[in-house]
């Protein structure tokens, strides 16, 4: 416990010490206080804060699919609802849709139906057969990720050329924006799915124990399965629509907290946050300033990190994954 | 007192009856032993009442009160289950134990005093000290049973449901945790229902024995009563010869040779 406890204090202090030097980074040093002062303020700090709640709301819902499906490499985006927020972004770009609601462009209100869809759809596969059964579930959603991404590269292969620039573009994912428009819709969706997932973290704790234990123990498991899943899937949906796939984030963050926390999900959820946070933020750095001026998309560098990481794991482990 | 009464419990699942109208009841204290041939419904009974797999019909009172009135968290601070087979738990072992506290706390509960006691009894009773901060995927078969038990002790139920305990024990370790198991039942009053293959084990320490098969009850009564009943060959289809043991003089089963 006392272990768990200083690690998390690390990572918070590497956290605030992140966030307080990555908006520095790259200024060029002959701008005008004024101009200096805009970029850091209009530009630097949304980019920054949007990171971190992308980063963070990544991360809970990669450590609530490894917990809920005993599965070290489930990531956010096992169930489907990235490929289908994703197949709602190429329909809008393909469709040429150009109309804003409420100040929102059609791409992620097209992406944001994607999704709702698609958790709809993978829950009523999943309850056909009596009851809520998390084997149906995985495999729904890795099925649907199949048939979603030959729908997109189908798309993709219909549009023209801008076109199809642009939805690759969106594909890598991207958290390049201007002001502060684009968190305020976010937020709300993983402040709560933090504050549900921190609720049930005893619930956690004892699902990855197996359903029979968990129930011996008292947990309703088929609730806090069902409570999980819609609000992982939800937040997951808000931050894929508005910020494209950004890939391998929500699988790696939870295992480098497991190994630094320990296993009690009472610590994982607030260090998986703060890691996951600023891990994206220091990616975002990163893809600002590897070919600066120009940028790459912040969803390159964490794929870029996810391949290697991911057979790291593999060989780490030993045992066979089941 | 009773503590369980169960009438007419049937399970069925995809229009295959698992159980058939099983009735017993259960006083607080008593040892109850299940017998049956695999697939005779015995791990479906635990479960069902562990909550674990639904109740078709049938009826199951629990401390006078109607099963259904029972949410899960409730039920657990009645009835704890320790099953066959648990998954690979990747957790320190007192970690692990310490998860038996779950249905006295809600959300924001602290480690009491309270827990810190059942968790240091369910510890001192299993004897399972030495290993406690090793990590629960490196305990051979008998020691991880014993942390098992303990995690379900820590639960403090009145109620435990074991599914074979010892079915994959070396005959030392499971005389251990049968001694743990009488220990438990006779001196601290813990109720208990067993699944076993172990017929002489069954009528030896338990109180009474419930036989399954083909998801029906093919007897139900005192445990002494079960080798000289004309039903033991029925139980496993199997012939089985009665003598007196050498030593203790009591009656046991031996499986006969055909």
């Amino acid at each position: 416990m006392k272990h768990a406890e200083r690690n998390l204090s690390l990572i918070g202090f590497f956290t605030v010490l992140i966030v307080i030097i990555a908006p520095y980074l790259g200024l060029s040093n002959h701008l005008t206080p004024e101009v200096e002062r805009q970029i850091l303020f209009d530009i630097r700090l949304p980019r920054l804060l949007l990171a971190f709640i992308v980063g963070a709301g990544l991360s809970i819902c990669g450590l609530v699919f490894q917990a809920m499906f005993h599965n070290p490499l489930a990531t956010p985006f096992t169930l489907g609802v990235a490929s289908g927020a994703s197949l709602g972004a190429a329909l809008s770009v393909f469709l040429g849709i150009g109309f804003s609601v409420f100040g929102f462009s059609s791409t992620p209100l097209f992406a944001f139906i994607g999704a709702l869809i698609t958790i709809r759809f993978v829950y009523g596969i999943s309850t056909l057969n009596r009851g809520f059964s998390i084997h149906t579930l995985l495999l729904t959603g890795v099925a649907i990720s199949f048939f979603f991404s030959s729908l997109i590269l189908f798309i993709q292969y219909l549009n023209d050329m801008p076109d199809a620039y642009r939805l690759i573009r969106w594909l890598m994912g991207n958290l390049a924006i201007v002001g502060y428009k684009t968190i305020w819709p976010l937020l709300p969706f993983v402040l709560l799915t933090i504050a549900v997932v921190f609720y049930l973290s005893h619930e956690l704790n004892l699902l990855t124990t197996g359903d029979d234990m968990a129930l011996s123990r008292g947990v309703n498991v088929s609730k806090t399965r069902l409570i999980l899943f819609f609000m992982t899937s939800l937040c997951i949906g808000a931050i894929v629509a508005l910020c494209g796939p950004i890939g391998f984030v929500g699988m790696m963050v939870p295992h480098i907290c497991r190994l630094l926390i320990g296993q009690n999900h009472r610590w994982l959820v607030p260090a998986s946050c703060l890691f996951g946070g600023s891990f994206l933020i220091v990616c975002d750095t990163l893809a600002r300033l590897i070919i600066a001026p120009a940028e790459i998309p912040v969803g390159v560098i964490t794929t870029l990190l996810g391949g290697p990481f991911f057979l790291w794991l593999l060989i780490r482990t030993k045992t066979p994954i089941s | 007192m009773t503590l369980l009464s169960v009438s007419d419990l049937s399970v069925q699942i995809d229009n295959k009856s698992l159980l058939n109208s099983v009735s017993f009841d259960v006083s607080v204290g008593d040892y109850l032993c299940i017998l049956g041939q695999n697939g005779a419904g015995k791990s479906t009974l635990l479960k069902s009442l562990m909550g674990i797999t639904p109740v078709s019909s049938g009826r199951i009172t629990l401390e006078h009160r109607p099963f259904e009135a029972f949410n899960q968290k409730a039920l657990a601070r009645i009835i704890s289950y320790v099953g066959q087979r648990p998954p690979a738990i990747d957790m320190i072992v007192s970690d692990f134990i310490r998860l038996g506290r779950y249905p006295h706390h809600d959300a924001f509960a602290v480690w009491s005093d309270t827990d810190q006691a059942a968790f240091d009894s369910a510890v001192a009773l299993t004897g399972i000290e030495v290993f406690l901060d090793r990590h629960c995927t490196t305990l051979s078969g008998g020691e991880f049973q014993r942390v098992q038990i303990a995690a379900a002790l820590c639960q403090q139920a009145t109620l435990l449901l074991l599914d074979e305990p010892t079915s994959s024990l070396d005959p030392h370790h499971q005389a251990e945790v049968h001694a743990l198991i009488r220990q438990l039942n006779q001196d601290h009053r813990i109720t208990i229902i067993e699944v076993t293959h172990d017929l002489n084990h069954a009528v030896q320490h338990s109180q009474y024995i419930l036989a399954l098969k083909s998801g029906k009850t093919l007897w139900y009564g005192d445990s002494d009563a079960l080798l000289t009943a004309p039903v033991l060959s029925q139980l496993y289809d199997h012939p089985f010869v009665t003598l007196t043991h050498p030593e203790t003089n009591q009656l046991i089963a031996l499986s006969s040779e055909k």
